[in-house]
C-alpha cells in the first residue's frame, strides 16, 4: 500500500501479513522496516556522491593548472565540501545501509526499534548541515577562519561550528547503528549459533566503526576545547593521534564492509562459496584486533614518536591486519572459482571468470574493486605505510593517488554496486538503460585508475603537493616551478574528467531508474540470480573445498609478483637519496 | 554448508583447507614477515630514516634559537646565511621557511632543526636537478626535530609546504643551496 507521502512509490512494495517478503533473487525474508532503511539511507547516500562529484570537478579542474578554474581561497572550500561529501556523507550512509543488509536482512528479521534508526539519520543530517554551513562561510582569513579540509589539524583557526557538526554527525552514526547491534544481540539471544559469515564480517565492521567513532569524538570534542582555550594540552600532537583513529579508522570500517558486500555478491550473483569458513573468519578477526593499529600510518614522519612505535604500529603488529587482506584476496575468487566450477562453469583455467556475469554491473563492480583495489589501493598502501618509504609519499600527491584507490576504486565502486543492487532487488525498478548500467563500471574504473596512477606519479617522480591550489606553473615570489611535471597533469586532466563522466553517468542512472525506471514484479529479477541458484550451497555432500582453485593461485602469485617488484623499486628510489635521519 | 548468507552447519572449524589455499597462506605469513624484516633493518642499516630527537618547545624560545642561529651564521650578499656550526634552522611560519635560505656543504652532516611558530606545516625538499629524489616531513609547533642530513651532490634544494597552512600556503617555499664541501 501507497503511503500519501510517497508520491515516487518508492515504499510500496508487497509485504505479508507480518510485514516481510521473499528475495526472490537472495531467499532473503526482508521485513519492511529493514528494506525502506535501507532505501532511505542508500538514496541519501547519492545525494552525497552527486554533491561530493560537482566539487570533484572544480578540485579537479583547478589542479589541472592548464584550467586553473580556482581562486586559492575558493579552492580550500571546494576541497573540503568534496573530502566530506564524499569520504564521510556518501560512504558512511551507504555503511548504515550495508549494516542494516548485513545483520536484520540476511537474518531475517525486523529492524529493532525502527525509530532509532529515525532518529540517528536526522542527527545525522543535522551533523551534515552544520558541517556543510562552517565550511562554505569560512573567510579563509588565515588566522581566523580557514577551510577545514578533510583534517582541520589543531591549532589551525577553524570554525568551532565544524568541530560540533562532527561531534553531532558522529553521534548520529552511533544512534543509526543501534539497531544492527541490538539485531545481532536478539538473534544470539533466541537462536544461538553462528553467525553467516557475511553477518559475522558486518558485526566486525561494526566494532571497527565504533572504536572509530568514539576516536573521533575524542578528536573532535578535544579540538572544540583546544579552540575555546580550555585544553591548551590538546595540541597538534595529541589531535593527530586521536584523529587518524578516526581517519584511518573510517577507512578500515570501508575495506571490512566491502570485503563483507564481495563475499555477499560474488555468491548472489555469481555462484560463489566459502572455500574455508575456518580461514575466513579468522581473517575478519584479525581485522578486529590489529587494523586500528593501522592510524600509525599517518604519523611516520612526525616528531616526537618513537622509532618502536611507529614501526610496530605501522606494521599492524607484524602486518597482521595486512595478512589479513592478503588471506581475502585468495578466498574471494577462490570461492567464485571453485563455486563456479561445482556449477559446471569454469573449464580451464580461467573459464570460472570469463563466463562469469561480466554485463551485470553489481557484479562487475565488485569484481573491479578487489582488482583495483588490491593492485593500486593495497600495495601502494603498505608501501607508504613503511615508515622510511613514507618519506617520500607524505602529504605528496602520490597520497591522493592512493587513497582514490583505495576509498574511490574500492569503496566507491563496490558501494556504487551496492545501489544498483538496491535499485533492482528493493525498490524493484529495471535500469533506465541496461546497456548503460553495464558500461558504466568499465568507464568509472578504468578512467579512475588512469587518474590514481597519475596523481601517484606525479608525487613520486615530481614530488607535486597535495593540497596546494597551484604550484606546478607558478609559485609566488619566486622563478622555480614544478613545470615539468604539466605533461603529466595534462593526461591527468583528461582522465579525471572521464572519471567524473563516468560518476554522472551513475547518479542519472540510479536516479533515472528510480523516477522512470520500470517496475519490476515480485518474482521478475530472475536475470540476476547466479548461474545454477544458491541451494547449491548448501549440500553437505558437495564440499566446495575439495574443487580446484588453480586460476586464483596464479592470479594471487601474480599479483604477489607485482607488489615485489613494486616494493623493490619503491625502496630502490628511497635510497638513491642523501643520507637523513639518525 | 558453504554458503556466506546462511549460519555454517556441524563442525566447520575442522572443514579441511584446501592445498593451494595452504601454501598461499604461507606465502602471506612470509611475505608478512619480509616487510617486517627489512623495514626495522633499515632503521638500523640504512642512510634514510625519519629519525631524530625530538623537544618540547615554545614559540618565544625557538625564536630565540633561530635568531641566534641567524645571528651568528654569516650573512652572504644574496642573503642567505651560512652556518656558524652544524647546526641548521628551518621553522615554518605562514608564509614562508625562518631560517632559509641557507648554504651548506656537501659531505658534511648537519642537524636540521625543524619546527614550526605557528600551525603544522609540511617540509617537502626536492633538488632542483631531480625532482624525483624528494622527501617529506610533518613540521609541528611546540615540537623541534632535530634530523641530521648530509647531501652528497651539490645543487639548489627547494623547500615546499605540502601541509595546508591556511590561504596562502602554496607561496611557502625557501632555497637550500648545497656546493661542493672542502673535504
Ligand atoms: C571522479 C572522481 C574524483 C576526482 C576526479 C577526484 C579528485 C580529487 C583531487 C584532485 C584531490 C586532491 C586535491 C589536493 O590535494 O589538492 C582530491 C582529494 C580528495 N578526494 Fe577526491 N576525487 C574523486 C572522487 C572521490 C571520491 C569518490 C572520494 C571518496 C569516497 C574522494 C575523496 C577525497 C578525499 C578524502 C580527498 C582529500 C581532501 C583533503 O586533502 O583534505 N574523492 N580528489
Ligand atoms: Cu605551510
Amino acid at each position: 500500500m501507497t503511503h500519501a507521502l510517497d508520491v515516487f512509490g518508492w515504499f510500496d512494495n508487497e509485504y505479508d501479513d507480518d510485514g516481510f517478503r521473499t528475495c526472490s533473487v537472495t531467499g532473503f525474508d526482508v521485513h519492511r522496516t529493514v528494506e525502506n532503511h535501507v532505501k532511505l539511507f542508500g538514496v541519501t547516500a547519492v545525494v552525497f556522491l552527486l554533491i561530493g562529484g560537482l566539487f570533484a570537478t572544480t578540485v579537479a579542474t583547478t589542479r589541472w593548472e592548464l584550467i586553473g578554474l580556482l581562486e586559492p581561497g575558493d579552492y580550500y572550500k571546494h576541497l573540503s565540501m568534496h573530502a566530506w561529501s564524499m569520504l564521510l556523507f556518501w560512504i558512511v550512509f551507504m555503511e548504515v545501509a550495508i549494516l542494516y543488509v548485513g545483520g536484520p536482512m540476511v537474518l531475517g528479521r525486523k529492524l529493532p526499534l525502527p525509530s532509532l534508526a529515525k532518529v540517528g539519520y536526522v542527527v545525522m543530517i543535522a551533523g551534515v548541515l552544520t558541517i556543510y554551513y562552517a565550511i562554505w562561510t569560512a573567510s579563509g582569513n588565515p588566522v581566523a577562519d580557514n577551510a577545514p579540509l578533510l583534517t582541520a589539524y589543531v591549532p589551525l583557526e577553524v570554525n568551532p561550528l565544524f568541530y560540533a557538526g562532527a561531534i553531532v554527525y558522529i553521534v548520529g552514526i552511533v544512534v543509526a547503528a543501534l539497531p544492527f547491534f541490538l539485531t545481532i544481540w536478539y538473534e544470539k539471544r533466541e537462536n544461538g549459533g553462528t553467525l553467516p559469515l557475511v553477518t559475522f564480517g558486518a558485526f566486525v565492521t561494526g566494532i571497527i566503526a565504533v572504536e572509530a567513532l568514539v576516536g573521533g569524538l575524542v578528536a573532535f570534542a578535544g579540538a572544540l576545547a583546544y579552540n575555546f582555550g580550555l585544553a591548551e594540552w590538546f595540541d597538534a600532537g595529541v589531535y593527530r593521534q586521536w584523529f587518524w583513529i578516526i581517519g584511518h579508522g573510517t577507512q578500515q570500517i570501508n575495506l571490512v564492509a566491502m570485503i563483507v558486500v564481495w563475499y555477499l555478491f560474488t555468491h548472489v550473483l555469481a555462484g560463489a562459496e566459502v572455500v574455508s569458513e575456518k580461514v575466513s573468519r579468522t581473517a575478519f578477526i584479525l581485522y578486529l584486533f590489529f587494523i586500528n593499529l593501522g592510524a600509525a600510518h599517518h604519523l611516520m614522519v612526525d616528531p616526537g614518536l618513537s622509532v618502536g612505535w611507529r614501526v610496530w604500529n605501522t606494521s599492524y603488529a607484524f602486518y597482521g591486519a595486512t595478512f589479513a587482506s592478503l588471506v581475502h584476496a585468495f578466498t574471494i575468487p577462490a570461492g567464485l572459482e571453485a563455486g563456479r566450477r561445482k556449477r559446471g562453469k569454469g573449464g580451464g583455467l580461467f573459464g570460472w571468470l570469463t563466463s562469469a556475469p561480466w554485463k551485470n554491473p553489481m557484479f562487475s563492480t565488485s569484481i573491479f574493486a578487489i582488482i583495483l583495489f588490491g593492485f593500486l589501493g593495497g600495495i601502494t598502501g603498505v608501501m607508504m605505510g613503511q615508515l622510511q618509504l613514507n618519506m617520500s609519499w607524505h602529504n605528496t600527491f602520490a597520497t591522493v593517488g592512493h587513497f582514490h584507490s583505495t576509498v574511490v576504486l574500492g569503496t566507491t565502486v563496490t558501494f556504487m554496486g551496492v545501489v544498483y543492487f538496491v535499485i533492482r532487488t528493493m525498490f524493484m525498478r529495471e535500469f533506465v538503460s541496461s546497456k548503460l548500467a553495464s558500461f558504466q563500471p568499465y568507464l568509472y574504473c578504468s578512467a579512475m585508475a588512469v587518474t590514481a596512477l597519475m596523481m601517484m606519479y606525479l608525487g613520486i617522480l615530481y614530488g607535486i603537493p597535495r593540497r596546494t591550489a597551484e604550484v606546478v606553473r607558478n609559485i609566488p615570489r619566486t622563478d622555480f616551478s614544478l613545470i615539468e611535471a604539466a605533461p603529466l597533469f595534462n593526461v591527468f586532466g583528461v582522465f579525471a574528467l572521464l572519471a567524473i563522466t563516468g560518476g554522472a553517468l551513475f547518479v542519472l542512472l540510479a536516479v533515472g531508474s528510480l523516477l522512470f525506471g520500470d517496475r519490476i514484479e515480485p518474482g521478475g529479477n530472475g536475470d540476476l540470480v547466479a548461474d545454477g541458484g544458491l541451494e547449491m550451497a548448501t549440500d553437505p555432500e558437495d564440499p566446495v573445498h575439495a574443487y580446484e582453485m588453480r586460476g586464483t593461485f596464479v592470479l594471487c602469485l601474480f599479483f604477489l609478483g607485482v607488489f615485489v617488484v613494486a616494493y623493490a623499486l619503491n625502496w630502490f628510489l628511497l635510497t638513491q637519496l642523501w643520507s637523513i635521519g639518525a | 554448508m558453504t554458503s556466506p548468507i546462511k549460519p555454517p552447519k556441524g563442525n566447520w572449524w575442522d572443514q579441511p583447507v584446501n592445498r593451494r589455499e595452504s601454501i598461499w597462506l604461507g606465502l602471506g605469513v612470509g611475505w608478512a614477515l619480509v616487510l617486517f624484516g627489512w623495514m626495522s633493518a633499515f632503521t638500523r642499516i640504512g642512510d634514510q630514516n625519519p629519525i631524530g630527537e625530538t623537544y618540547r618547545v615554545t614559540e618565544d624560545e625557538l625564536r630565540e634559537k633561530v635568531d641566534a642561529f641567524k645571528d651568528a651564521a654569516e650573512e652572504r650578499e644574496d642573503g642567505a646565511y651560512v652556518p656558524d656550526g652544524d647546526d641548521v634552522f628551518v621553522v615554518g611560519q605562514r608564509f614562508d621557511w625562518d631560517g632559509l635560505p641557507v648554504v651548506l656543504e656537501t659531505g658534511r652532516e648537519y642537524d636540521f632543526h625543524l619546527s614550526s611558530y605557528d600551525v603544522q606545516h609540511g617540509f617537502s625538499i626536492r633538488p632542483e636537478h631531480a625532482l624525483s629524489q624528494q622527501i617529506n616531513l610533518h613540521v609541528m609547533p611546540g615540537e623541534e626535530w632535530v634530523v641530521p642530513m648530509e647531501f652528497d651532490e651539490p645543487g639548489t634544494y627547494h623547500v615546499l609546504c605540502n601541509e595546508f597552512c591556511g590561504e596562502g600556503h602554496r607561496g611557502m617555499h625557501g632555497t637550500i643551496i648545497v656546493e661542493e664541501g672542502s673535504q
